[in-house]
């Protein structure tokens, strides 16, 4: 049985229960930001037979050290293979990928993601990332893991702009647009974490995090929220879950205020990511990666 | 019969000669003002740009053919050098939200920027295509989604053999692409390590093509490792030595990312004000890519180098 961590964060317990929807021996594309972190937690705790595909040209790394971004020198680590974007995205495309991790600013109920901004398209309020890779993702991975934040007032009944096809309006849309991947399969929050039902498509609350009440989670939701009878409450972090995060992020640039800690000050990064070099070349090994 | 033979057709190869220039030389003999330009990713051509920026008396107007820029982008945009960006993505990744292209698609500062949005697979397709000279390509990225709606160049059609539904993107084929890569030979003969996202495509696909490598190596150099070559020399028209030209960002098992740098880059993006004091110290405040680096630091800059070879170093497994 695994230990669970006593003392962690709330960004510590979303990564932790991303990383434990990534099943061991799986392909799965990695799409930028937090899920990078969950997907290495993944792959140095109880999956090191994952192997994630990174946007911008690898497949199979396990980084040692934070990851930064999907176009990142640390991608190259120890991967299996290097080289092209066309050769991850055709991949994807054409269905290897058994699952894609992206995050997003606004969702409604069947998943749909806006991260291209908020506001009447063109004329936007305020301009976001884009699609970047999630849109590719979210066509054409075999299902989609997303993470994300639940402030109260990005659970929408009508996305602003729909960057990144969930279940579109409902069963079937998917097909009928032409979509090769699966859809959402699970939305992982500050607050809980959902799925999707098969026959209507539609969010319903799973688990929900300690401490957080149900009223707050509806009330924090345009729609009317399913909720499984089998609520259940998250599973909290492993104590070697926490060890991995804190390891290659003591700074807490992903899960805290580490970026503004960071900004100009070298010598802390530096440490930062030189430090994490021998317990994850430890833990590496006694993964047997 | 006049007995006159057809005379020679030329392909468009550019041809096996002496391709190294400066940054300044380069961006003055194939930038100008106008252009349409593609940028890759990875590596960014950070040396490249700043040249650019450098010359932006000459060079007023640019259009932007990117997949995703991290920052890169935002040096030109905030320089008021850009009327159009064809995207995916132009956003901080690690360091989060860019100020600079908010500023600019929401308020129109320093002047207004038009945004034209796909996804990244969608942008690497547009590549694709020119690379071979097409003119569209299908993709089943994008379908369902507000990408399309709001974005005209994609056409869905049935697909002629199956009657399912498919996007069609329009090619992109930039006046000159930019890119940074490990290494090439003086006839352009371009190699890269590790992950180059769509370097390869960006040179296909533009007329034009400046390649900043971090050495400059023999032909003799490139024929050990053919396999490695991502850019034959018939697509290259510049070979610009820049060793850590794409600071802040990495070059793969050359240095990593300066995040300290980027984000603290970023806090300064926040504001007009501080973009242009951070493009006033850093940009025009080095006369070239040399000069930006002992700013920087050559000692900072060596320690990126060995800080990534702690982990990785090419050809050995760590």
């Amino acid at each position: 049985m695994a230990e669970y961590a006593k003392d962690y964060s709330l960004p510590e317990l979303m990564a932790a229960s991303v990383a434990r929807e990534i099943n061991d021996g799986e392909l799965c594309f990695i799409g930028v930001g937090m899920p990078l972190m969950a997907a290495t937690i993944a792959k140095f705790t109880h999956a090191p037979n994952f192997n994630m595909m990174v946007e911008y040209g690898a497949v199979g790394p396990s980084p040692r050290r934070l990851p930064m971004c999907v176009d990142c020198a640390v991608n190259n680590e120890r991967a299996y293979y290097t080289g092209s974007q066309r050769e991850v995205m055709g991949a994807q495309q054409n269905g290897y990928v058994d699952a894609g991790c992206i995050s997003g600013a606004q969702i409604d109920k069947y998943g749909n993601l806006n991260s291209t901004g908020i506001g009447e398209y063109p004329n936007l309020r305020v301009r976001l990332a884009g699609s970047g890779g999630a849109n590719d993702i979210a066509s054409s991975a075999s299902r989609t893991i997303i993470m994300m934040r639940q402030d109260g007032r990005n659970f929408v009944n009508k996305l602003d702009y729909i960057t990144s096809p969930g279940h579109l309006d409902g069963p079937g849309a998917r097909e009928k647009a032409g979509l090769v991947g699966g859809g959402p399969h699970v939305v992982v929050t500050t607050m809980g974490v959902y799925r999707f039902d098969n026959e209507t498509r539609e969010m319903y609350l799973e688990k929900i995090h300690p401490g957080v009440k149900l009223e707050d989670i509806k009330r924090s939701i345009q729609w009317d929220l399913a909720v499984s009878p089998n609520l259940i409450e998250t599973e909290p972090p492993t104590v070697e879950q926490v060890m991995v995060m804190r390891t290659l992020d003591p700074l807490k640039v992903y899960l805290g205020n580490g970026r503004e800690v960071l900004a100009g000050d070298f010598e802390a990064f530096m440490k930062m990511f030189e430090d994490s070099y021998w317990p994850m070349t430890e833990l590496m090994k006694s993964k047997g990666m | 019969m006049k007995f006159e033979p057809i005379p020679i057709r030329k392909g468009k190869a550019k041809p096996p000669a002496y391709k190294i220039m400066t940054a300044k030389e380069a961006i003055t003999q194939f930038i100008h003002d106008g252009c349409y330009l593609g940028m890759s990713v990875s590596a960014a051509p950070a040396a490249l740009i700043w040249e650019i920026v450098r010359q932006r008396d000459r060079i007023k107007n640019l259009s932007l053919s990117i997949t995703s820029q991290i920052g890169m982008s935002s040096a030109l945009i905030g320089s008021d050098l850009v009327n159009k960006v064809e995207m995916a993505y132009n956003w901080g990744g690690i360091e989060g939200e860019d100020k600079v292209f908010r500023r600019a698609v929401e308020k129109g500062i320093p002047r207004p920027l038009e945004v034209e949005d796909y996804s990244n697979y969608g942008c690497a397709m547009r590549w694709e295509a020119a690379s071979m000279g097409l003119d569209f390509m299908p993709v089943k990225s994008q379908l369902g989604s507000d990408i399309i709606k709001y974005n005209p160049r994609i056409k869905v059609i049935d697909d002629p053999y199956t009657g399912k539904p498919v996007a069609l993107v329009p090619a992109s084929s930039p006046d000159v692409g930019i890119m940074h890569c490990a290494r090439a030979d003086e006839i352009g003969n371009v190699q890269c390590y590790g992950l180059y996202g769509n370097t390869d495509l960006l040179a296909r696909a533009s007329k034009k093509v400046i390649v900043s490598v971090e050495e400059i190596v023999t032909t003799a150099e490139i024929r050990r490792m053919p396999n490695l070559t991502v850019i034959p020399y018939y697509y290259v028209d510049a070979v610009v030595h820049a060793p850590f030209g794409a600071h802040w960002r990495e070059s793969n098992y050359y240095y990593h990312h300066d995040l300290a740098y980027g984000l603290d880059a970023y806090r300064q993006f926040a504001t007009k004000e501080g973009f242009d004091a951070w493009a006033d110290k850093y940009i025009h405040g080095t006369k070239d890519w040399d000069e930006y680096c002992k700013l920087v630091g050559y000692d900072r800059l060596n320690r990126l180098r060995l800080s990534e070879s702690k982990y990785q170093k090419f050809g050995e497994v760590r």
